[in-house]
């Protein structure tokens, strides 16, 4: 898990295609057609939308590319260094400088034409505007290539650097060109460094990582350093100098005993002595490598005495080494390891963050509070496993028994039984159903009696009980029979044919609302009345609705109770009754009355559902007179339908 | 020693086995997989039993036991019940409670000889568990928590609880559960601790999570190889510092 992920940021385009691709996008999502016989804030609508569209893609797409690189003042200081060494802090912060300038330029571009476009008098005016401010953005957008196509190169780099995180347990190998710095980070980690027989093999940092003590620990191997000023160093060294100024790690400085560097034992003292600055307060060893060649003591008095010094400073321990024959390697690894945790934890225990965990770095040991004994329960099977651990018998697991079985495998749960003898084994387990066994009240002799039922059944259709006697039927009755079946068929095409005749083709709106379903009614009240216990006898002919105001001043109430009335007199007062009603005239009786009700009902549902009408009173016409079909420009009264 | 298990692609192992010192259940799944690693670690010396309970897989939930019995709750069905006291010995006595709190698992958390266990459980549930199970129960709570059953693992060596369980609170635990107790996690850091794990007197089962810091911890305080739980304040101190801050 790195902090930063440099390998995200978008492709930058080259100027000529960034200006393609904003004009391609500006045609394809503005709109294309236009024409002069336009009302002139259409025209000028037109081609302000295009102007500020291809501003804002332009915006956008050079914000994007601001916001997603790096800023060297946010990032780690290990970062910004390394990127200031890499590609040129100043290069860097002008290229994205003049990036943020020219959409500024671009951005007020676009104002000044919107502006201009206010006063664009016909199409061929507005669109000449809209070129030139086009073609004045892309102008300003060519002008950045350069910046364009070094940032495309910063990013290609930056997406293959190492990810390096600056704040975790961090190993840096660090020493002259070619002592065998990459050799060790080969064998420790599984970083597959480059390892070649002459000088900086290694131009870059690389990052491997390797376990130790349950934790992840980062080794980062470091190009070659020369013995020279700060100022005369190139690229490739200043990037080991950035690592090793910048990130609190053990820093593990590698000699040659032997020479076969190209360096003296003499030159190698000396540069451990110039860049010690840079070992200032962090652990810190010296690994003398190449001991396969000539060893620590095997060397020379003068030699020796240039590396006295060395030897006898107590704070850095001083390591043999070989990686040709692995000698020394893992206690190098071993020493740096705890070297750097016992001073990570050390620092850590000076901090806050400590107290969270402290709990959990506490065994608990309990205080005996009684005599009792309590030993674990190890049976001794598994301590006799344990001490012929080596002798390991492969024995047949279920899930063998599954690959072996494949789809025809069923999980056995009954073979385990191994108290209950073979052969009972496999019993049905008795189904128990609120305390009832359910065979209890199976009865064991139903097959019999199924049986003895077949069998009278058998006997009586032997009889010929079921047979149906032979009707004899004459000549006439035959001809009967036969038209009656020709009548029978021909009804039944008819039948079907009119079903498809009738069928409605077209297709049918549904109602958007239901049909209003009546909440109040005489009966509902009365049975609501009925149920709460009031007596409604003798209000059948109740009217129920309030009869009179509360002032009595108004007079008589407006509606009477109906009287009972003899039979055959008049039941309405308000009209006569010779008049009967138009539903009703010419209809015979209440047969009639019924199929023609039903026949109008069907009638008017048709249409209902043919138009979305809400019902049969719905005779609505919306616009008598659409403005669009009697204006324009044809000649009055022409063409009033299109 | 420990091992690494997941069950059908999921790290909370405790919620599909139970795990004791006289048998193992465990859960019926899609494959044999989950089962096969419980079969090949423990089969010659304790029945490792498939079931459900309730009908639902998450029996290390459901149910608690230890060497001597298994107390189930109240909607374990009757076949299952006696499927499993086909498949158990007959030493160890089986017993279906009547229980509110029917998540057995995550209200009780036991070993052979002590039980601590949720504070509004039942009397009667109380009695049964000490019959039952023949511990002396506790009614506790672990880092304020009730369900001292998710929150703390236990074997006749040992024990884990809670990571927020403050000093004093392990030691008053230790001193009932008297065994040595460790806060810790299980599965990178998850803090139910019995859903992430099993564990018997001489083996463990942890998620597939479960970092190498979290296992050497499960392994000294539970007494599974020969490094004993004080190592993890003196040898493992630095490590867990650097790991957990």
């Amino acid at each position: 898990m790195s902090l930063y992920n440099f390998k995200k940021i978008a492709v930058v385009p080259t100027a000529k295609d960034f200006i393609d691709i904003i004009l391609s996008k500006t045609q394809r999502k503005t709109p294309t057609v236009v024409h002069k016989h336009y009302k002139i804030t259409r025209i000028r609508t037109f081609y302000m939308r295009k102007v500020k569209f291809s501003q804002q893609s332009f915006h956008d797409r050079l914000t994007q590319i601001l916001t997603e690189f790096p800023k060297l003042d946010d990032v780690h200081p290990f970062y910004a260094d390394l990127m200031n060494v890499l590609y040129d802090k100043d290069h860097y912060k002008l290229a994205l400088g003049q990036l943020n300038t020219a959409r500024h330029l671009i951005d007020n571009v676009a104002r000044d034409y919107v502006r201009l476009m206010k006063y664009g008098d016909s199409l061929y005016r507005c669109k000449q505007l809209k070129r030139a401010a086009l073609g004045r953005m892309a102008t300003i957008m060519k002008r950045q290539g350069a910046n364009l196509t070094y940032l495309e190169q910063v990013r290609q780099h930056l997406a293959r650097l190492p990810s390096i995180d600056p704040y975790t347990r961090t190993i840096i190998i660090c020493g002259f060109p070619n002592v065998g710095k990459s050799s060790f980070i080969n064998k420790i980690t599984r970083a597959d460094v480059e390892v070649q027989p002459y000088a900086f093999t290694t131009k870059s940092l690389y990052v491997g990582h390797t376990d130790y003590k349950y934790l992840r620990w980062q080794v980062i191997d470091t190009p070659g350093i020369l013995d020279h000023s700060l100022e005369e160093r190139n690229v490739i060294e200043m990037q080991a100098v950035t690592a090793l100024a910048h990130l609190r790690a053990c820093v593990l400085y590698i000699m040659d005993l032997s020479e076969q560097c190209g360096h003296t034992l003499d030159e190698q003292v000396k540069l451990f002595e110039s860049i010690k600055p840079l070992f200032a307060n962090k652990p810190l060893i010296i690994v003398a490598n190449k001991t396969d060649i000539v060893k620590l003591d095997e060397l020379d008095g003068e030699r020796r005495a240039a590396l006295k010094e060395i030897e006898e400073d107590s704070e850095t321990p001083l390591l043999e080494m070989s990686t040709v024959t692995d000698m020394g390697v893992m206690e190098v690894k071993t020493m740096a390891c705890e070297k750097l945790l016992s001073y990570r934890v050390d620092q850590k225990m000076r901090t806050k963050k400590v107290d969270g965990v402290l709990n959990r770095l506490h065994v608990a040991v309990p205080k005996p509070r009684d005599t009792k004994e309590r030993p674990p329960c190890i049976p001794e099977s598994v301590l006799l496993k344990k001490q012929q651990a080596g002798e390991k018998r492969k024995r047949k697991l279920e899930r063998d028994i599954e690959l072996e079985e494949g789809d025809d495998y069923i999980l056995n749960l009954k073979k385990h039984y191994v108290d209950i003898p073979e052969e009972e084994r496999y019993d049905i387990i008795p189904e128990i159903w609120e305390g009832h066994n359910i065979a209890d009240y199976i009865d064991p002799e139903i097959f019999d009696k199924l049986e003895e039922l077949e069998k009278d059944e058998e006997i009586r259709e032997e009889t010929g009980m079921y047979v149906v006697p032979k009707i004899e039927l004459d000549e006439t009755m035959l001809e009967i029979k036969r038209l009656a079946l020709q009548i029978r068929n021909k009804k039944a095409i008819m039948r079907d044919e009119s079903r498809v005749n009738k069928q409605n083709k077209k297709p049918t709106m549904p109602r958007t609302t239901t049909a209003k379903v009546r909440e109040r009614s005489v009966t509902k009240l009365r049975s609501q009345m009925e149920n709460l216990g009031v007596d409604m006898s003798g209000t059948e002919n109740a009217h129920f609705t309030k009869t009179r105001s509360r002032s009595r001043s108004l007079g008589p109430p407006v509606k009477r109770m109906r009287m009972d009335t003899s039979e055959g007199a008049s039941q309405s007062r308000n009209r006569s009754v010779s008049r009967t009603p138009r539903n009703e005239q010419g209809v015979k009786d209440v047969a009639m009355r019924n199929k023609l009700s039903r026949i109008a009902h069907k009638a008017i549902s048709n249409k209902v559902r043919k138009y979305g009408l809400k019902g049969e009173a719905d005779r609505f016409i919306g616009t008598k007179k659409p403005k669009h079909l009697f204006s324009g420009k044809r000649g009055v009264g022409k063409t009033d339908r299109r | 020693m420990a091992l690494r298990v997941q069950f059908e692609n999921n790290n909370e192992i405790g919620v599909f086995a139970k795990l004791t010192n006289a048998y193992c259940l465990v859960s019926i799944g899609g494959s044999e997989n989950f089962y096969s690693t419980f079969e090949g670690e423990l089969s010659e010396t304790i029945p490792v039993v498939h079931t459900s309970l309730a009908g639902c897989r998450i029996i290390g939930r459901l149910c608690v036991g230890n060497k001597n019995g298994l107390i189930l709750p109240n909607s374990t069905t009757d076949n299952e019940l006696q499927h499993l006291r086909n498949a158990l010995p007959e030493k160890i006595k089986i017993q279906r409670v009547e229980e509110r709190l029917s998540a057995l698992g995550n209200v009780i958390a036991c070993n052979d000889y002590v039980a601590l266990i949720h504070p509004d459980l039942d009397r009667e549930t109380e009695e049964i568990i000490t019959d039952v199970l023949q511990v002396e129960a506790f009614r506790q709570t672990i880092a304020s928590n009730v369900l001292v059953g998710s929150y703390c693992v236990l074997n006749n060596q040992g024990g884990l609880v809670h990571p927020n369980t403050s000093i004093v609170d392990q030691e008053e635990l230790s001193s009932l559960l008297q065994v040595p107790l460790v806060a810790g996690t299980i599965n990178r850091g998850s803090d139910v601790v019995s859903a992430g794990m099993v564990v018997n007197d001489w083996s463990a089962f942890c998620g597939m999570d479960t970092t190498s810091t979290e296992l050497t911890v499960i392994e000294s305080v539970f007494r599974l190889n020969e490094s004993v739980p004080s190592s993890i304040a003196t040898n493992m101190r630095a490590s867990l510092i650097e790991s957990m801050s």
